[in-house]
């Protein structure tokens, strides 16, 4: 292999053009930059399309839903968060969840700790941890009723979250936060 | 230790996005370029702080951004290799009279660019270039026939 010609050291060693003017032009590696910045901008590309279609977050391809098996509880949340980003988890509850005028729901703790749940909205009026997360009651008149949690991951990763209706099977799914 | 990290991604992020975009971003910058480059600029520095704002946090963050220039200026000082890779090499636009279109092309230079060049040596018609070379700089040096 030839020795690329700006690897000489600035002196009379120097490549010339036409044997009279010292410039240190290596073509070759000019046209292999070329050709690296056009698979460079080829990347780029694919990084603004991922980032239109949600598949850095913030996008379609992000939002994500998953219901029990008879749709008392409809998660919707972002499969895919970014690290210091709020975005919020919306629990919509049916008829079958409200009893006595009340939904009873437990999270994870991994809501809290690993997506950083800021605050609930509406003020549950009462929550209680145990069973490896919190278990909130919130007064509702009739369905349909929803519950926002707004989150805030602080560190990326992936994360598994479970949330269960009082009596009902979990809802688990995984998030992954980008950094 | 998340700065240090994300000031180092955010440097050589950087480093890429301007390395890659036409060279005379560097000594022949226009308003718009300006406009470019204090965008680009601005939302690394949010990228590189993340929330923490705090007097300590800047400075690490300023450190970090000082010691990795350095660290490849250093490099660039050993290796004309990375020196390469990083600021490019010279290369010729106009070879004894003759107008490279390939190279034309490939750095995005205009004809008009080179002329521009050529009036601030003194030199009023192309026809009198005979050596026309865009600089690692971005600079073009224009040299006419003796």
């Amino acid at each position: 292999m030839t020795r690329e010609s700006f690897l000489n050291p600035v002196e009379d060693s120097v490549p010339k053009v036409d044997d009279e003017i010292a410039v240190g032009e290596d073509l070759d590696f000019q046209r292999r930059w070329w050709r690296f910045e056009k698979l460079v901008w080829t990347v780029f590309l694919i990084v603004i399309v991922c980032d239109l279609a949600g598949l850095f977050g913030r996008g379609w391809l992000a939002k994500a839903e998953a219901s029990t098996p008879d749709r008392a509880l409809i998660v919707d949340y972002e499969r895919i968060e970014r690290a210091n980003t709020p975005s919020t988890m919306t629990l919509r509850f049916g008829p079958a969840a409200i009893r006595n005028g009340h939904v009873q729901f437990h999270v994870s703790d991994a809501v809290v700790r690993d997506l950083g749940a800021q605050r609930i909205a509406p003020q549950p009026s009462t929550s209680t941890p145990g069973r490896g997360g919190i278990s909130y009651v919130v007064p509702v008149t009739a369905a349909p009723a929803a519950v926002q949690i707004q989150l805030q991951p602080a560190a990326p990763g992936r994360y598994t979250f479970k949330i269960q209706l009082a009596d009902a099977a979990p809802i688990t799914r995984r998030v992954l936060v980008l950094p | 230790m998340d700065t240090i990290l994300r000031a180092t991604a955010g440097y050589f992020i950087l480093l890429l996005v301007v390395r890659v975009l036409a060279r005379r971003a560097g000594s022949q910058m226009t308003l718009f370029e300006f406009v470019l480059v204090f965008l680009i600029g601005g939302v690394i520095i949010l990228a590189t702080l993340g929330p923490d704002r705090s007097v300590t946090n800047c400075t690490c963050a300023v450190i970090a951004v000082a010691s990795l220039h350095r660290f490849v200026s250093w490099a660039k000082s050993r290796s004309p290799r990375i020196g390469a890779i990083v600021d490019g090499t010279p290369i010729v636009i106009v070879q004894g009279g003759e107008w490279r279109e390939d190279v034309l092309k490939g750095m995005g230079v205009r004809r008009e660019g080179v002329v521009a060049a050529a009036r601030m040596h003194g030199i009023g018609s192309s026809s009198d270039i005979q050596y026309a070379v865009l600089e690692r700089n971005g600079g073009i040096t224009v040299m006419t026939r003796s």
